[in-house]
């Protein structure tokens, strides 16, 4: 049924082409400038969960260790375009593969003109996920977004290619060596045998 | 808010889809072709300037420049992305990897052919690191030479690559974010670095690169090749130092023999062939562009695919900057309960695209046998029919990639003042407008050359059919040409499709 269903929408799709407005590209971050005013640049990363369309803004665009950062969530039904009520609960954790991720609890907060808001101050850099938690239709909503402090970790691509090139040429050099060292070997045996 | 480009005007789709018209009727009443006539022109036997082309293409210093220089951009773009900022059009890494070479590389090999991968700075970074020698041939052994195994000795890695190129690229955004851009430009060079160090000469470049391959095929449609200048010199020849390469220069990198080179899909223009051959009988010269879609090119089942593969693919890069895209992913994300990123709505997106694309070519190419009523394998004929579809992608890649390059490219001179864009700010609405208005071709050449180039990518698809027809339609078949309307079809729904999008508004990339 649900394969049925996918391909309604895949067949809806293709015969349909209504064209729309796009805000950004679904679940990417973009940066924008405050048009009207001197603010530092935001960023804003717009996403659907379930019914909801959300839009999950941060400020400022690149938040650094120890200065007070802000995020902003709004939430419309993507049927009728009505606002979320109700609480969002904001956590954060470490952006972690493995170990342990530390999820703390940001804060509560209800809705002022429709927007959600939350501030942060992070005492270190680093990668972070932000969760929004929230309850609607009877249902619980979770959405994560990323969130980063401080720059990039400039080092972490350079040092794996630098590093998966060294294993990699200093295992051919051994091979090789030792190929060379068994010709020679083969090569003695065979003239003390002549 | 959200800038888009316009689409094509009516009025010019109404000139091409007439054009096309005009086409169909001419192939399904004129006769079958007999035979090709090839027809080309030697630049070394231009007078005055052909020792000069002659003497260049030989060069070493010419070569070893280029790539200082590309080298050079490429440790940039590495730079930039990693340490600069994170807005994609301040960075000198997203805005020249994803403005200017990967939407004017399309452009180059409609001129220059396979020229890039001459030049390609992660070939060039794995053989420096690897045989140590800036130019001259290695006598070291620093690589392991193990052959190819042979399942990979094809282009499904290249395929399969090019898919995760496009799914990173379109999917997860690359394009849009710097600091990627460059990691996986870090990460091209491991991969050809792991290879040169493990397997006989290119293999990397022959078998598993997505940008060669697709670079390769594409070239069978430019109008110049790197060729012997006398054939019956390369037929006497007994040393055959173009494959073997000399003391000072390395062999073909994708083991070719010049004196049989029939296609440009696997030459990668290094110049090693012309820089060895002792009777500086190797140059470039002009020819007729669609010599080897016609004709010589040799069709394969692995490479269809890879052809097929582009052609979807490169309707897909459309679709997806299509305003509509967003609703349609949503729509389809609310069906299976994606959220965040929507990578599985896209994947599933991404693998419809192809799907579509490649049954639709299978069908069809199944209803020209059975109407043929010929005995041929449908593999040998989905193979050979297979080079419709580089001329129709190639066209609409151009003409897509076009209003990137000139609409999209306004900034490049800030970021080469500001590589890293240190204390830049987004741009505003106010500048993303005057980059519309700013553009140094106007408004209607680019619409007349993507016209023009979909009617030459329709013109070059029909005479493939023809030509490639010829060859399996059996002798004495009535009404033949009309019994290849239905490979003649798909050239004819693509072209729509293709002609559809670029009538659409488009969605500026950053």
């Amino acid at each position: 049924m649900k394969l049925l269903k996918l391909l309604a929408v895949l067949l809806a799709c293709l015969v349909w082409s209504e064209a729309g407005f796009a805000h950004h590209v679904l679940g990417r971050p973009s940066y924008s400038l405050g048009e009207d005013s001197n603010t530092p640049p935001g960023m804003q990363i717009d996403t659907q969960i379930g019914n909801y369309f959300v839009t999950y803004m941060i400020f400022p665009a690149f938040p650094k260790a120890g200065e007070r950062g802000r995020v902003n969530l709004y939430a419309t039904r993507l049927d009728n375009g009505k606002a979320l009520t109700g609480q969002v609960a904001f956590k954060v954790r470490d952006d972690v593969m493995f170990g342990d991720n530390n999820e703390e609890v940001l804060g509560t907060q209800s809705p002022d003109d429709s927007v959600f808001r939350q501030g942060f101050v992070f005492s270190g850099d680093g990668k972070y996920i932000i969760t929004a938690e929230f309850t609607a239709d009877g249902e619980p909503y979770s959405i994560d977004f990323p969130l980063r402090i401080g720059p990039p970790n400039s080092i972490g691509p350079i040092g794996f290619a630098v590093g998966a090139i060294l294993i990699v040429l200093i295992g051919v050099n051994l091979i090789q060596r030792k190929r060379l060292l068994h010709t020679k070997i083969r090569r003695a045996h065979e003239e003390t045998s002549r | 808010m959200t800038m888009t480009h316009p689409g094509l005007p009516d009025f010019w789709g109404l000139i091409i889809i007439s054009l096309m018209l005009l086409g169909v009727i001419w192939v399904v009443f004129s006769p079958l072709p007999a035979q090709f006539n090839l027809s080309t022109f030697s630049l070394a036997r231009l007078p005055l300037l052909g020792r000069g082309f002659r003497k260049l293409s030989a060069s070493r210093w010419l070569l070893f420049s280029l790539k200082l220089i590309v080298v050079g951009f490429f440790l940039l773009i590495i730079i930039a992305g990693l340490f600069g900022t994170p807005i994609a059009e301040r960075n000198i890494a997203t805005v020249l990897t994803w403005n200017l070479w990967w939407s004017g590389l399309v452009f180059s090999i409609f001129f220059l052919g396979s020229a890039w991968c001459a030049v390609c700075p992660w070939d060039t970074l794995a053989q420096w690191l690897v045989k140590r020698k800036l130019w001259k041939r290695h006598h070291q052994i620093t690589s392991l030479n193990l052959r190819v195994p042979r399942w990979l000795q094809n282009v499904w890695p290249a395929l399969a690559l090019f898919i995760i190129l496009t799914w990173l690229e379109l999917g997860v955004g690359i394009t849009s974010n710097p600091y990627a851009t460059a990691a996986v430009s870090l990460l091209m060079v491991v991969l050809a670095t792991i290879s040169l160090a493990l397997f006989q000469r290119k293999a990397f470049c022959r078998y598993f690169c997505p940008v060669g391959r697709t670079v390769g095929y594409y070239s069978q449609l430019a109008p110049v090749e790197l060729r012997p200048i006398n054939h019956d010199v390369c037929l006497n020849c007994k040393t055959l130092d173009c494959y073997h390469g000399t003391d000072e220069v390395e062999p073909c990198p994708t083991w070719l023999v010049m004196g049989r080179l029939q296609q440009n899909s696997y030459c990668t223009s290094c110049g090693n062939c012309s820089q060895s051959c002792p009777h500086e009988n190797i140059a470039w010269r002009l020819r007729s562009p669609s010599v080897e879609a016609l004709h010589s090119a040799r069709p394969h089942w692995d490479e269809s695919w890879f052809m097929i593969g582009l052609l979807a693919l490169t309707g897909f890069h459309g679709l997806t900057m299509m305003p509509f895209w967003e609703i349609w992913m949503s729509d389809l994300a609310r069906v299976i309960g994606d959220s965040g990123r929507l990578l599985w709505s896209f994947s599933l997106g991404l693998t419809a695209s192809v799907a579509v694309i490649a049954s639709t070519y299978a069908i069809l190419v199944a209803i020209t046998k059975n109407v043929l009523g010929t005995d041929l394998p449908f593999k040998r004929m989905f193979s050979n029919f297979a080079f419709v579809s580089l001329p129709l992608a190639f066209s609409y890649h151009m003409a897509h990639n076009l209003n990137h390059l000139i609409r999209e490219a306004g900034n490049i001179g800030s970021v080469f003042l500001n590589p890293l864009g240190i204390d830049t700010l987004p741009l505003s609405m106010m500048e993303k407008h005057q980059r519309q208005i700013d553009m140094w071709l106007s408004q209607d050449v680019i619409f007349s050359i993507q016209a023009g180039l979909m009617i030459f990518g329709f013109w070059i698809a029909l005479q493939v059919v023809r030509y490639r027809g010829f060859k399996l339609v059996p002798a004495g078949t009535s009404f033949a040409s009309l019994r290849l309307f239905p490979i003649l079809m798909f050239a004819i729904l693509v072209t729509g499709f293709h002609l559809w999008l670029l009538m659409q508004p488009m969605i500026m990339r950053m």
